[in-house]
């Protein structure tokens, strides 16, 4: 990297330059122990690979039963889509809508985002809007409740575990495959090292060296 | 350079004190892209977000928010989450009475997990955001890096208390409502899930670096690290 530049740690502001760093070295502030980045060689290849299977898990995900519910000799089978609209009724409609969002709407969104800027980083030129799906990809993450809820799902199945046979459909399993996929992503996925991928395509605005 | 996963400080320019903060460096950096710009920036030259020497009337936010939380809090607990209808009886459980029911069930990791998730954590968040704004405001430090630690982790931990919200979304999804057997939700899940938020809200509205900010007033106890 070129020459050294000042950094204000974002929670401390204390002044400091990272230092070049090895495989899987964290960079620290030294005040307030913020992680400011952790460097992983080839982590453009290894988030490619992760966010790019977290979407297909993710995908393949609404296509089947979810789960299979059986009382009495009726089976009910719920797919992940449709088993929020049901509920999607009435004065609930608020907390539907917040838990489709944060376990189906945001994890869509971040992994497109990701994939998009990934391919964009391999071009000469940055795709339109990389800069602004970045960020949006950042400001969603907090946002993304999906491994929440696989906790509320076994929440929910032990509760009714005495009213009748739950059984997990193909998306169930795919959705579990999504949330370790997503948590592999989630290590790749370096403020720091992403948005440094692109100042090489524009070395201008990056001038504030002292 | 150390063995793989070796942590390391990032390299300091000037020892550690109150006078190498980036104010005084006149640097304000980026928090979306790492860009550091003159501190009259009012957008990052890079990536156009809005830039903060320190988050505008942060702790009046917070503070409004956690009591937003706090008032939440109570039909949160009050009211019952959900009601069940199996042949007739209608039985409404609140949140701790849905802990209780699972721990005479036998099921003690889940009725733990509910019990940490939707009672102990929420009220460990706003306690624990109530003495940050309360220890900066007064400039009563015990250690500022505890009140950090404490304050990533209440940023971190808060969407879990989701949990219990999503349990019964779910439940009252996959139990049709027949006749046999019905879920309700109830109002209790609305004040919950919107008591969650605001605390999240509350936490990203905190500035941590007020945390450091104040110069010390006791005098010869190093207090900056």
């Amino acid at each position: 990297m070129s020459s050294p530049t000042k950094l204000a740690c974002h929670e401390c502001d204390q002044v400091v330059i990272i230092p070049a760093l090895s495989d899987g070295q964290k960079a620290i502030c030294p005040r307030c122990g913020f992680v400011f980045t952790r460097y992983f060689k080839k982590a453009r290849s290894r988030l490619l690979a992760f966010s790019s299977s977290s979407l297909v898990f993710l995908l393949l995900s609404f296509v089947f039963p979810f789960l299979i519910f059986t009382t009495q000799g009726n089976e009910k089978v719920i797919s992940l889509v449709q088993g929020l609209q049901s509920m999607g009724s009435g004065t609930y409609l608020s907390v539907v809508l917040f838990m489709l969002a944060t376990t189906v709407l945001v994890p869509v969104m971040t992994l497109t985002g990701i994939n998009y800027t990934l391919i964009s980083a391999k071009l000469d030129k940055p795709l339109p809007f990389t800069r602004h799906i970045l960020k949006l990809v950042f400001l969603l993450q907090p946002w993304n409740m999906a491994e929440i809820f696989l906790l509320g799902i076994l929440v929910s199945m032990i509760k009714i575990a005495s009213l009748g046979d739950v059984q997990f459909g193909w998306s169930f399993y795919s959705f579990v495959l999504y949330i370790i996929s997503m948590a592999a992503t989630r290590v790749f996925l370096d403020k720091y090292q992403v948005w440094q991928w692109f100042r090489h395509h524009d070395k201008r605005a990056y001038s504030y060296e002292r | 350079m150390s063995a793989k996963g070796v942590k390391s400080d990032a390299q300091l320019i000037e020892p550690l004190s109150q006078d190498n903060v980036a104010s005084s460096n006149k640097i304000v950096t980026c928090a979306m892209c790492y860009q550091s710009s003159d501190h009259q920036q009012s957008e990052c030259p890079y990536c156009g977000t809005v830039l903060h020497v320190r988050k505008k009337n942060s702790l009046q936010n917070t503070v409004a928010l956690l009591v937003t939380s706090i008032v939440l809090y109570v039909p949160a607990n009050i009211y019952p989450i959900m009601y069940t209808t199996s042949i007739g009886d209608e039985i409404a459980s609140t949140i701790v009475g849905g802990v209780i029911t699972l721990w005479e069930q036998q099921f003690y990791p889940i009725a733990l997990i509910i019990f940490v998730a939707s009672v102990m954590v929420p009220v460990a968040k706003i306690l624990a955001l109530s003495w940050l704004v309360y220890s900066v405001q007064s400039n009563r430090i015990i250690s500022r890096k505890n009140n950090q630690v404490m304050f990533r982790i209440t940023e971190f931990i808060g969407r879990w208390s989701m949990v219990d919200v999503f349990a019964v979304t779910i439940l009252v999804a996959l139990i049709e409502r027949g006749n046999l057997m019905k879920v309700m939700p109830g109002v209790a899940l609305i004040a919950f899930a919107a008591m969650v938020v605001t605390t999240m809200l509350a936490a990203f509205s905190f500035e941590s670096r007020l945390i450091w900010d104040n110069p010390d007033k006791n005098k010869g106890k190093n207090t900056n690290v």
